[in-house]
């Protein structure tokens, strides 16, 4: 418990309004051990929003960034984990933001205790939360991604699976700087490894890049689209419909359509599809693989051999679309595909 | 008076005194104001009122009573007075001897057989005591005081005074109770930040659907669209080739027209502009001619030349004439 002067691990703290701003005087001290205990103190107090309101309103984050400079790595690995918890509230998140602490942080990327580099990447993950933070990290994308590639050599799976989610969000609102830094070979190289969490991160940061032109583009020349049937095929749902999901966009465009027929991946796509004797929660946590997998399939009944090979199979897809599919997402979505499936150049409307 | 310790140590520490001896303090006749502390003033003994003076050995003891019949005193007072006034009368009544004359003395003498010396001095004579050597003191025996007022026990039971139990509820609940409060705060922030994430995931996956049904209308479109442009643009090709054919064969047409009688127009028009010609006509009109043209400029130059000296010297010798004229006038 912090303040209780038996434990002496952390530092004493004074009464109610006085103690954050004590501790921070504290933090001025010469010797490392004083700061270390007042940064392990503060770190139990500053879970408490009005607590880190006062402190933000205060202005004392600029101590902190003289302390991510320190000499001793324990401090600096404090001093992350302290700003670890700031993040983990709105206020906390928006003051990072507006004090500018992205550069330092970005410094303390290449910092030499790995405690420290995992605090650093658990802070840009948590502030990835708002889409601001996923703006302001977008500068720093190729220096993640350089990261990404190191980190594969000291193989810290945690470190990876930080790094990738983070990579994911920032790519959600512009893909361009990751696929600029050859981001698909990267993520292709992490496609198949044994870890499930790195497997769903970076199948949904490759989601998440395939949404532009350019991505499905390079996704199709890459030849990803293999090492996804595969993966369609994983035990993790999520993994599964985040594969699912690449299918889909890939299959936008021509090029995609005509690996992916090649590589016959609409008999899996359908069988994913058509799970019968599910239950309640399975349904819940499959949805998105159904849906993803449904409009994969309608963008591949736009060419024709996936037309003929889907006008076999259409009375699977018609039950998803009836009225007994409570999900109405899903079922639209079935709609969808059966239309798309069933149409002829004499049909009115558009193509 | 001060109050002085009861059991001060000597100084050498030999002794304890249960009441230390103190010199006799001198006390005024009225009583001092009781809040007064005053300074203990030593008096002289030897002035001290108290202090018995002379003999004692025919002082009459002070009675023990405390305070006499007021009858018996004023019966004593009588008894006193009227022993003193008989005293007095007895002593007037008393014939004395006669006063002694002048140049003599009374002395009192001894008429009786033996002489006795007669002195202040009283025979005393001096006996001595001695105790015992001391003896060592007998345990004194217990003193138990005589039971006075009512008895009463106390026992203090195992557990009255401090119970355990009791005691550390209060602790443990502060303890208990700030590790849980924190724990239930970190929970709720870790829940929070779950909510947080499990709904921005809901909103991917719902717009990645959308999106990907609008990319994949816009890549529809793009496909129609950029059919559309070729099949027109195709259209607008056969469009160009047909009245480039057609441009083709209109000109074809009129050409052959045009040319039909193009070749006697050419023979007219070259044998216009003198293309066909005689060598031997040419020959000279390019050759002869201008050698004589050019002999006949130079002979005309010459004469021209001849002339105009001539008309110098014509001009030269009229002038001077003139001025031989104007000379000779």
């Amino acid at each position: 418990m912090a303040g209780s002067p038996y434990d002496p691990s952390r530092a004493p703290v004074a009464y109610g309004r006085r103690a954050v701003p004590q501790l921070f005087s504290e933090l001025q001290q010469q010797e490392a051990p004083r700061r270390l205990r007042a940064l392990a103190s503060l770190c139990d107090l500053l879970r408490d929003p009005e607590r880190i309101s006062c402190t933000v309103s205060g202005g004392s984050l600029e101590q902190l960034k003289v302390l991510l400079k320190d000499e001793d790595s324990i401090v600096r690995a404090k001093t992350c984990e302290l700003l670890h918890l700031l993040t983990a509230h709105r206020i906390g998140r928006q003051a990072l933001l507006s004090s500018s602490f992205l550069p330092h942080l970005s410094e303390l990327m290449d910092d030499s205790s790995s405690s420290c580099r995992r605090n650093v990447q658990r802070v840009l993950n948590r502030l990835t939360l708002m889409p601001a933070g996923a703006e302001a990290l977008l500068t720093l994308v190729p220096k993640l991604m350089l990261k990404l590639r190191e980190e594969e050599e000291e193989e810290e799976e945690d470190v990876q699976v930080l790094l990738l989610s983070t990579l994911s969000s920032c790519s959600c609102l512009d893909p361009l700087p990751a696929l600029a830094s050859d981001g698909v070979s990267l993520l292709l190289h992490k496609l198949s490894d044994s870890s499930t969490d790195i497997r769903r991160e970076a199948t949904a940061a490759l989601m998440a890049l395939s949404v532009c032109e350019e991505g499905m583009r390079q996704v199709c020349e890459e030849e990803v689209l293999p090492v996804l049937v595969d993966l369609l095929r994983d035990k993790d749902v999520e993994v599964q419909a985040n594969a699912a999901g690449v299918i889909m966009y890939a299959a936008i465009i021509n090029e995609g359509k005509r690996q992916c027929l090649d590589l016959d991946v609409i008999p899996i796509l359908l069988s994913l599809v058509s799970q019968d004797g599910e239950e309640e929660k399975d349904k819940e946590r499959k949805k998105a693989l159904v849906m993803y997998s449904l409009r994969a399939l309608t963008a591949l009944a736009e060419a024709p051999q996936g037309r003929c090979l889907l006008l076999e199979q259409l009375s699977l897809l018609g039950r998803r679309s009836e009225a007994a599919e409570e999900d109405q997402d899903i079922r639209r979505n079935a709609q969808n595909a059966v239309r798309v499936i069933t149409w002829t150049p004499c049909n009115t409307g558009d193509l | 008076m001060a109050f002085v310790s009861p059991t001060k140590r000597d100084q050498n520490g030999s002794y304890t005194f249960s009441s230390r001896p103190r010199p006799v303090e001198d006390r005024s006749k009225y009583r001092e104001p009781p809040s007064e502390q005053t300074q203990s003033n030593y008096g002289n003994i030897m002035y001290d009122r108290r202090v018995v003076r002379g003999n004692t050995y025919a002082q009459q003891i002070i009675p023990t009573t405390a305070l006499p019949d007021p009858v018996e005193v004023q019966r004593q007072q009588e008894i006193r007075r009227r022993t003193v006034a008989t005293k007095r009368a007895r002593e007037q009544c008393r014939t004395r001897t006669p006063e002694a004359l002048q140049g003599r003395k009374h002395i009192d003498v001894q008429t009786d057989l033996y002489l006795e010396e007669l002195s202040d001095v009283i025979v005393a004579s001096d006996i001595e005591c001695q105790t015992d050597a001391f003896l060592d003191k007998p345990a004194t025996p217990l003193f138990i005081p005589a039971k006075s007022g009512k008895d009463v026990e106390t026992q203090i039971e195992e557990g009255e005074l401090f119970d355990f139990d009791r005691e550390v509820q209060a602790l443990l609940e502060v303890l208990v109770g700030k590790t849980v409060e924190q724990s239930l705060e970190e929970v709720m922030e870790e829940e929070e930040l779950a909510g947080l994430r499990a709904q921005q995931r809901a909103f991917r996956e719902l717009r990645n659907n959308e999106l990907e049904e609008v990319l994949r209308l816009k890549e529809q479109e793009r496909r129609s669209s950029k059919e559309k442009e070729r099949r027109i643009a195709q259209q607008k090709e056969v469009l160009r080739k047909e009245r480039e054919v057609a441009e083709k064969i209109a000109a074809r047409a009129f050409t052959q027209q045009y040319l039909a009688d193009l070749l006697p127009a050419v023979f007219t028009s070259l044998r216009s502009h003198g293309y066909f010609y005689d060598p031997v006509e040419k020959d000279i009109e390019t050759n002869f001619f201008p050698w004589l043209m050019a002999e006949v400029n130079n002979s005309l130059e010459k004469r021209y030349t001849a002339r105009a000296l001539l008309d110098t010297i014509i001009d030269d010798v009229a002038w001077k004439r003139q001025e031989a004229f104007k000379d000779t006038q």
